[in-house]
């Protein structure tokens, strides 16, 4: 793989994968031409076929001349390489010949007229086809045409769901994810940049042109480490310009590996010297919840909403707003006064309309809507629900008992309400709960005191 | 984005024509650039880049543009659904208000060094003097709250709420006049001619409210100054319909609201109706989407007409509200007042309220001219932080305090034991903001001796505008319009989200 080619046969030998798109539109623009002009007695159309064999064969000629510049790089794997290369001759070579056919240089009358044309057109445009398929796999990566298929999909291998970060393999559940999505498109074993492949371990420990990626217990002198921290203009930071760079939370995942896991791929979590922010970032990757508490708040990721349930909340008279866009997380605002004790009767239909997305209320305004006890048992059941509005309704502290089932609520606005002080103590088994507004109800300031030395209990508002 | 309103797309032959003729330019730039910019089109993401075509046409478009927001927005989880921005024009001395300087007091009278100054232009007003004396405040400074934040006793009602205040001492901008620095502020260009921030928020993320313009503006009848102009709430090259709506201050906040005499209204709605029908073929014939403003202008008026007295009617506010925003709060048109409205329109989840109080120019008489001036704000200012976060609202409402520059530590004119004015000065001031996803209780930034130049985490009013959008789920960097062929950002190519003020 050692690559001692001028920088010139490189540069012009990257052009072939610009050259090489002429024959393919020349050879299969004469298969056209061919059985329009076969089966729509068009012989007209006949007559522009040597051209387009010849120009065909010419660029075909002229787009090896680059692979073959092109393979010299030593970037690619040569099983594969072989094949595509003698595939790109043969397809040159054929199409030469169907030339020469063609334009009657080479007299082969006995054959019956019309059908050999249409067979040699047919097997040129299978070799392209076959050349053109291993090409891009060359460039791509094998599978890269079947990955997103819909049938045939090989079960990707899943790593068991763990409970405990202690329990995770450093590599396999925090380095490989890393270095499948930001890395191995390029470095892998049959597309090698710069000789090395991520693809597996061995792989991993062959490094590549420069040596090895990773120096066991000192990420400061790997060679991968160095190329992720480059400036981004840098001529050598990886990955390329113009491909997403690591987050600083990867960068610190693989720091973390090389330095206190010996960049060993074997070691669990648990047996290595592992700081807070590591940990947080590990649990954050790995979904493991509760391990650290978290700063930022991940969003629940839900399925969309059929227009039509959105439409039916939407006629019913309330505000629907996405929070972010195309996250199905919604807020979900009745405007004050929408129900008085005029239709108070319309209030359980219309909750009943919010039922049928209740997974996606994020937020939930029912401010001085006449709401009573009763329709805080539906409002229980949405389970993503982080801050709900009911002030100025006539709830009283069994209402707040029915929420106490609901664990996602963080924030619940109970002002002007007929809430009492026997609420303090549910407010205080609400274990996600961080403020609740009791401005204007009979709650007092010094009702508060016992609550105050508690471990889990809201910021009060009064 | 949105290219839609650059280009009339009529559905008259003749117009039709007239567009189809190309002159030589477009046609090079459509065979040149056109093929390119299509194969990019489809390397992009292009269910997105199609998202907008058609949006007026389909009712099935129509209605998505009631939950889906065609621009992406918003682009993070928002902290703030609504803002007031009392905006204090005029310049706030910030050596008098929260930036305490005790070193100052031994150096009355002093000039000031020019190591300090280090050549920083003045205004017209003070580059002439042949002095800078050093004027300390006079007014006396005490710490506040379990925050321990300065605050002058010219502001008793704010310092009861220190806590639930984030002040930034560290605030600096580009221009040094009136004009130019209040419309950077507020559209992030000196010049004339952008759209406002409440319009950019107006535009990409749309109404709460129905019944209500989307962005109103209040200017208090009790501050007198600098003039404010109306292009400060304008929308300027964004769709008409995302400009600011000014309520008057006084009895009467939206002129020609109510009914003619002897005309009892109850025919307007058909000839809404009519009309819009009128303005939609106009709109099919002619394609210009300032039709479309016009039809949503007609439409927002007549539901104003219920929704406006409704909302400005303060009389059912009980007596002891009206006794913490103060006496003033009973005069409509006042600070005090203002607050009290903007309170309200905020409980109608008005997103955006801008209230301008004049009067802090304190060129001459700095103590006795920001005393008046904090006299009819700051119990407002206190209670309206209070009043909404007794209703739970302060914790998606984003509260700003600010003006446009601070003012000098030196005397502008004579410096006397009891006397001096300031003149402007944009290098440091002090702004503070609360509520909706701010840390309370907390002092961003430092200012050296004299509060004349920043020593720590400096902010700029682009940082400023840039986190306001951050904190309503927008990147700054990404609410785009594009207008005459350039592409345009409230905070152009700068900005940055000051992330350690958020909680």
């Amino acid at each position: 793989m050692e690559s001692n080619v001028s920088d010139f046969i490189l540069f012009i030998g990257r052009f072939h994968p610009l050259i090489v798109h002429l024959p393919i539109g020349f050879l299969c623009f004469a298969f056209m031409l061919e059985l329009v002009g076969h089966y729509k007695k068009q012989p007209a159309m006949t007559s522009a076929i040597p051209l387009a064999l010849l120009t065909g064969a010419i660029s075909a000629a002229v787009a090896c001349i680059l692979g073959f510049m092109l393979s010299k790089s030593g970037d690619y794997e040569a099983d594969v390489l072989n094949v595509h290369f003698w595939f790109g001759i043969a397809t040159t070579g054929i199409t030469f010949l169907a030339w020469l056919i063609r334009s009657e240089k080479i007299n082969i009358s006995k054959f019956e007229k019309g059908k050999h044309h249409i067979s040699s057109l047919a097997l040129i445009v299978v070799l392209l086809s076959v050349t053109g398929h291993y090409g891009g796999n060359l460039t791509h990566g094998d599978g890269y045409l079947t990955k997103y298929a819909p049938f045939g999909k090989k079960p990707i291998k899943e790593l068991p769901q763990i409970s405990k970060l202690e329990d995770a393999i450093v590599y396999d559940y925090l380095v490989n994810p890393i270095l499948q999505n930001r890395c191995v498109s390029c470095h892998n074993n049959s597309k090698k940049k710069g000789g090395l492949s991520f693809q597996d371990t061995i792989a991993i420990q062959n490094g590549g042109k420069n040596g090895a990626a990773f120096v066991a217990g000192n990420a400061a002198k790997s060679e991968m480490i160095r190329r992720v921290l480059l400036d981004e203009h840098h001529e050598d930071v990886m990955p390329p310009e113009g491909k997403t760079p690591l987050t600083e939370e990867e960068v610190e995942i693989m720091k973390y590996w090389i330095n206190n896991a010996n960049a060993d791929f074997s070691i669990k979590v648990g047996s290595v010297k592992t700081s807070e922010a590591i940990r947080s970032i590990a649990s954050n990757m790995l979904k493991i919840e509760g391990v650290v508490e978290k700063s930022v708040e991940t969003l629940p990721i839900l399925s969309k909403i059929n227009d039509e349930i959105l439409n039916e909340v939407i006629a019913s008279g309330f505000k629907v707003r996405e929070l972010v866009f195309e996250s199905n997380l919604y807020e979900i605002v009745l405007p004050t006064s929408t129900i008085t004790e005029d239709n108070k009767d319309e209030l359980d239909a219309k909750l009943l309309k919010l039922l049928k997305i209740k997974e996606h209320i994020f937020w939930l305004s029912l401010g001085d809507n006449s709401l009573n006890d009763s329709h805080l048992e539906v409002i229980s059941q949405f389970k993503n629900l982080r801050k709900l509005n009911l002030y100025k309704n006539q709830i009283t502290d069994s209402g707040v008992m029915a929420l106490l089932d609901n664990e996602s609520i963080t924030s619940l606005n109970l002002y002007q309400t007929n809430v009492t002080k026997k609420s303090l103590d549910l407010f205080s088994k609400m274990k996600n709960l961080k403020r609740v507004y009791l401005w204007g109800t009979d709650i007092h300031k010094n009702d508060l005191s016992p609550y105050l030395s508690k471990e889990h209990f809201p910021e009060i508002v009064l | 984005m949105c290219n839609n309103h650059d280009k009339l797309r009529s559905n008259n032959k003749d117009l039709q024509n007239i567009e189809k003729q190309w002159d030589r330019r477009t046609f090079f730039k459509k065979t040149s650039l056109g093929l390119g910019a299509i194969a990019l089109g489809s390397l992009l993401n292009s269910e997105k880049s199609w998202a907008n075509v058609g949006s007026f046409a389909d009712d099935k478009y129509a209605l998505d543009a009631l939950v889906k927001n065609n621009l992406g927005l918003p682009h993070h989880l928002p902290k703030a659904k609504r803002v007031v921005y009392l905006f204090q024009s005029g310049g706030p001395s910030q050596i008098d208000l929260f930036d305490y300087k005790p070193k100052l007091k031994d150096m009355f009278g002093n000039d000031l060094p020019d190591s300090v100054r280090a050549g920083q232009r003045l205004t017209g007003m003070s580059a002439d003097q042949t002095a800078f004396p050093i004027a300390p405040s006079i007014m006396n400074f005490k710490q506040y709250g379990e925050s321990r934040a300065w605050v002058s006793d010219a502001m008793p009602y704010l310092s009861e709420i220190a806590d639930d205040l984030c002040f930034i001492k560290s605030m600096h901008t580009d221009a040094i006049n009136h004009d130019p620095a209040i419309t950077f502020f507020q559209t992030g260009s000196q010049q004339p001619g952008r759209p406002s921030i409440g319009s950019w928020i107006s535009y990409g993320l749309g109404s709460d409210n129905d019944n209500l313009p989307t962005f109103i503006s209040l200017v208090s009848k009790n501050g007198s100054g600098q003039p404010l102009y109306s292009r400060l709430w304008g929308n300027g090259f964004l769709p008409t319909e995302h400009q600011g709506v000014q309520f008057r201050s006084g009895k009467d906040p939206v002129l020609y609201l109510g009914n003619p005499e002897n005309y009892d209204g109850e025919d307007r709605r058909n000839m809404l109706n009519y009309l819009n029908k009128l303005n939609g073929i106009a709109y099919d014939t002619y394609g210009d989407s300032e039709i479309n403003a016009r039809i949503s202008q007609y439409e927002m008026a007549y539901k104003m007409q219920t929704s406006v007295p409704e909302v400005t009617d303060t009389s059912d506010e009980p007596d002891y509200i009206f006794d913490m925003y103060g006496e003033d709060s009973r005069n409509p048109g006042t600070y005090a007042a203002n607050c009290l409205m903007a309170r309200k329109l905020l409980e109608k989840d008005v997103k955006f309220v801008q209230l301008y109080h004049q009067g802090w120019d304190q060129h001459a008489n700095c103590p006795g001219g920001l005393k008046m001036q904090c006299k009819n704000t700051d119990q407002a200012t206190a209670a309206l932080i209070k009043d909404l976060k007794q209703r739970g609202m302060l914790e998606d409402t984003l509260v700003i305090w600010g003006g446009e520059f601070g003012r000098t530590v030196y005397s502008q004119g004579q410096l006397t034991n009891t006397n001096y004015g300031r003149d402007h000065h944009p290098k440091a001031f002090t702004m503070f903001m609360a509520g909706a996803g701010i840390k309370p209780g907390f002092t961003y930034g430092e200012t050296d001796d004299f509060s004349y130049n920043i020593i720590k985490d400096p902010v700029h009013t682009h940082d400023f505008q840039a986190t306001l959008l951050h904190l309503f789920g927008i990147d700054h960097e990404r609410l785009i319009y594009k207008y005459q062929g350039r592409r345009f950002r409230l905070t152009d190519v700068h900005g940055k989200v000051v992330k350690d003020i958020l909680s």
